[in-house]
């Protein structure tokens, strides 16, 4: 169907097209703490998405894989408070941090490879509150309780990152080649296969392909997105502590992805949006203890009303069918 | 005699360059073939060397014993039709010899190379390809990308971060697959959308994708309608001659004209192995079959 492709497209090209007006058009509070907030935890919940949507695996994992390249550039950062006995510039720092995010996603991946539904949920959950007590717990490195503080990120062109406009055009452009890198990946033959995996792994293997070896690249690839957000949240931040990362941060990612849909990348955006809405006016209406009792209401209503997210309500109101992978309709454009 | 393979044994290092996964040029690739083992040391191909040898095969699940003590040879280019009543552990057999579920007893050989301990996808690379009682197949995905999957799964760079160009091999072999099992018509579709049928040739296609040493089909007319059969014996009986074959199939009227020589099988066990002439008048058979197997 190469006519809802070019559709696609064209909505695609004038969503981003507003989302780089945006910053002149709205306030600054909602460029950063609206739009941006959304966008840099948006990338986690796509990590996450991507794995849900495209290998049918559930990891909660990845908030405890941004955390770790969150820690990786708060640890090393040279305007870390408490600064560590080492730094790097933020130019060696964020690939490193970033790399290590993929590293993790790999081990994480490796742990858990012959897991899958309510077991993978266990595991992956185990991960992320142990790491999350370990941060806590350790002094040396992570300065436990309390974190590391002023992490302010790389100045770029000569302005500081925590200039509004830097810190929301380089999310945008960090969120959308992912984006993309995502939607390029699942055309592939290593993205294909992961389809593969999600229904079907007996014949994976019997076509040849090694399975366990493809999820562990596939969780790999993982971290590799949520190292990005990672990175960002921190700067977003401008620090980092155990309980950014701890269970209920990986719950509000959960959230995040299933409230926008798990069908398909996009959605971890608009969930992270429509979580973001509500965690800041929700709070401003009522008091902050009611909040998590909103959420998770608007949480229910829409798991019950539409299972597959915002994301598949919009697609059965507008009647849109995108039943048919992205993969289909390169295929088909080259027959 | 057997006719010559038209793959060499896995250990043959002179593959011939020509002539793979094209089938019209068996004869010049078996020139090539004799060519260089002329002016090489001869690591002659041993037709003597069976495809396939079980061993004493058995396989357990629990207490329950689903295969005994199978023995029995394959030659190359045979084609085996396996038959029994449910549960006489004919998919368990090809479990064992897929990987999927490897034998708790006994020794597999593969062209003499014994692929027991093997993993599943280690044992497609080797040659296996098989299809499935119940299609498994990649539901979300379309026929096309099902059968383009199954084609890389065969090749060395089976895992491209790339995106398939328009003159990419693996798609066009995919394309020309399509056509041979007849889903080209709807190559496009997602497997959850066509019909139980067209999934079953799906199936073969995907067997039949990595060019198989050994190709083993398990009951592939299953669950198909008096006009649907017709299509999918005659995919069998198009099937080149020189393929290694086993065919499980509970309907006799397929699996007799489709085997050179026919195993029976009955509660794990091989009860008779004869040729298909001399199957049907079998008293055993005849006790299996009138007993009310069906
Ligand atoms: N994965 C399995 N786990 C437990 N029992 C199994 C499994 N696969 C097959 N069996 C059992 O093994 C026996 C043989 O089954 P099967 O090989 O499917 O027979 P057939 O294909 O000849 O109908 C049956 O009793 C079946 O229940
Ligand atoms: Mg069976």
């Amino acid at each position: 169907m190469p006519m809802l492709s070019r559709l696609q497209w064209a909505i695609s090209l004038a969503v981003l097209a507003l989302l780089l007006a945006l910053p002149f058009l709205l306030p600054s509070f909602w460029t950063g703490n609206i739009m941006g907030r959304a966008i840099v935890y948006g990338i986690v919940a796509m990590s996450l998405t991507f794995l849900a949507s495209y290998g049918g695996f559930i990891s909660l994992a990845q908030t405890m894989i941004a955390g770790i390249a969150g820690y990786t550039v708060a640890v090393l950062a040279p305007t870390a408070i408490p600064l560590g006995n080492h730094w790097l510039p933020y130019w060696a720092l964020i690939p490193l941090a970033v790399a290590a995010a993929t590293f993790a996603g790999a081990v994480v991946g490796l742990i858990a490879v012959r897991t899958r539904e309510i077991y993978l949920l266990m595991i992956t959950l185990a991960l992320a509150v142990g790491f999350s007590l370990f941060a806590q717990s350790n002094i040396d490195w992570f300065n436990g309780y309390e974190g590391i503080r002023n992490i302010l990120g790389p100045d770029i062109f000569g302005y500081p990152f925590r200039n509004l406009y830097v810190f929301y055009y380089s999310s945008l452009l960090v969120a959308t080649a992912l984006y993309f890198l995502v939607l390029y990946v699942v055309k592939t033959p290593f993205g294909l296969v992961l389809q593969g995996i999600r229904d079907n792994p007996r014949r994976v293997s019997a076509i040849g392909f090694n399975v366990g070896v493809h999820r562990v690249a596939s969780f790999a690839l993982a971290g590799f997105i949520a190292g990005w957000g990672g990175v960002l949240i921190t700067f977003y931040n401008i620090g980092i502590t155990p309980g950014s990362i701890g269970i209920w941060a990986t719950v509000n990612v959960l959230v995040m992805a299933v409230i926008g849909g798990l069908g398909h990348p996009i959605g971890a955006f608009i969930g992270a949006l429509v979580y973001t809405l509500f965690d800041t006016f929700a709070a401003t209406i009522y008091d902050r203890d009611r909040f998590n009792t909103l959420i998770g209401l608007v949480f229910l209503v829409i798991v019950l009303v539409s299972p597959d997210g915002l994301l598949g309500l919009f697609r059965r109101l507008t009647g849109w069918r995108t039943g048919r992978s992205v993969a289909t309709e390169t295929m088909e454009e080259k027959t | 005699m057997i006719e010559a393979p038209r793959r060499k044994p896995i250990a043959n290092p002179f593959p011939a360059p020509a002539g793979k996964g094209i089938r019209k040029q068996k004869h010049s690739t078996n020139e090539i073939m004799t060519a260089s083992q002329q002016s090489n040391p001869p690591p002659a191909p041993d037709a003597a060397v069976p495809a396939l040898r079980l061993e004493q095969v058995g396989r357990r699940f629990g207490a329950l014993q689903a295969v005994r003590n199978v023995t029995f040879d394959i030659a190359r280019g045979e084609r085996r039709g396996i038959i029994g009543p449910n549960g006489a552990g004919k998919t368990t057999l090809f479990n064992t010899i897929c990987g999927d579920f490897p034998p708790t007893e006994g020794r597999i050989l593969l062209f003499g190379e014994d692929i027991s301990r093997l993993k599943p996808h280690l044992r497609a690379r080797q040659g296996i390809g098989r299809t499935y009682q119940t299609s498994l197949l990649f539901t979300g995905l379309t026929v096309l990308e099902n059968l383009f999957l199954a084609v890389r799964g065969a090749m060395p760079n089976r895992l491209s971060l790339l995106k398939p160009g328009a003159g990419d091999a693996a798609l066009a072999k995919a394309r020309d697959l399509a056509e041979r099992v007849r889903v080209s018509n709807i190559a496009a579709e997602k497997i959850d959308t066509i019909s139980h049928g067209q999934r079953r040739q799906v199936e073969v296609g995907m067997a039949l994708a990595s060019d198989p040493k050994l190709l083993m089909l398990d009951e592939p007319a299953a669950g198909l309608s008096a006009g649907e059969r017709p299509e999918l014996v005659k995919l069998i009986q198009d099937l080149p001659r020189d393929l290694t074959l086993i065919l499980i199939e509970h309907d006799m009227e397929v699996a007799l004209p489709n085997s050179d020589i026919v195993t029976v099988m009955k509660d794990g066990e091989v009860v008779v192995e004869n040729t298909p002439d001399r199957i049907a008048d079998d008293p055993v058979v005849q006790a299996i079959y009138l007993g009310g197997a069906h």
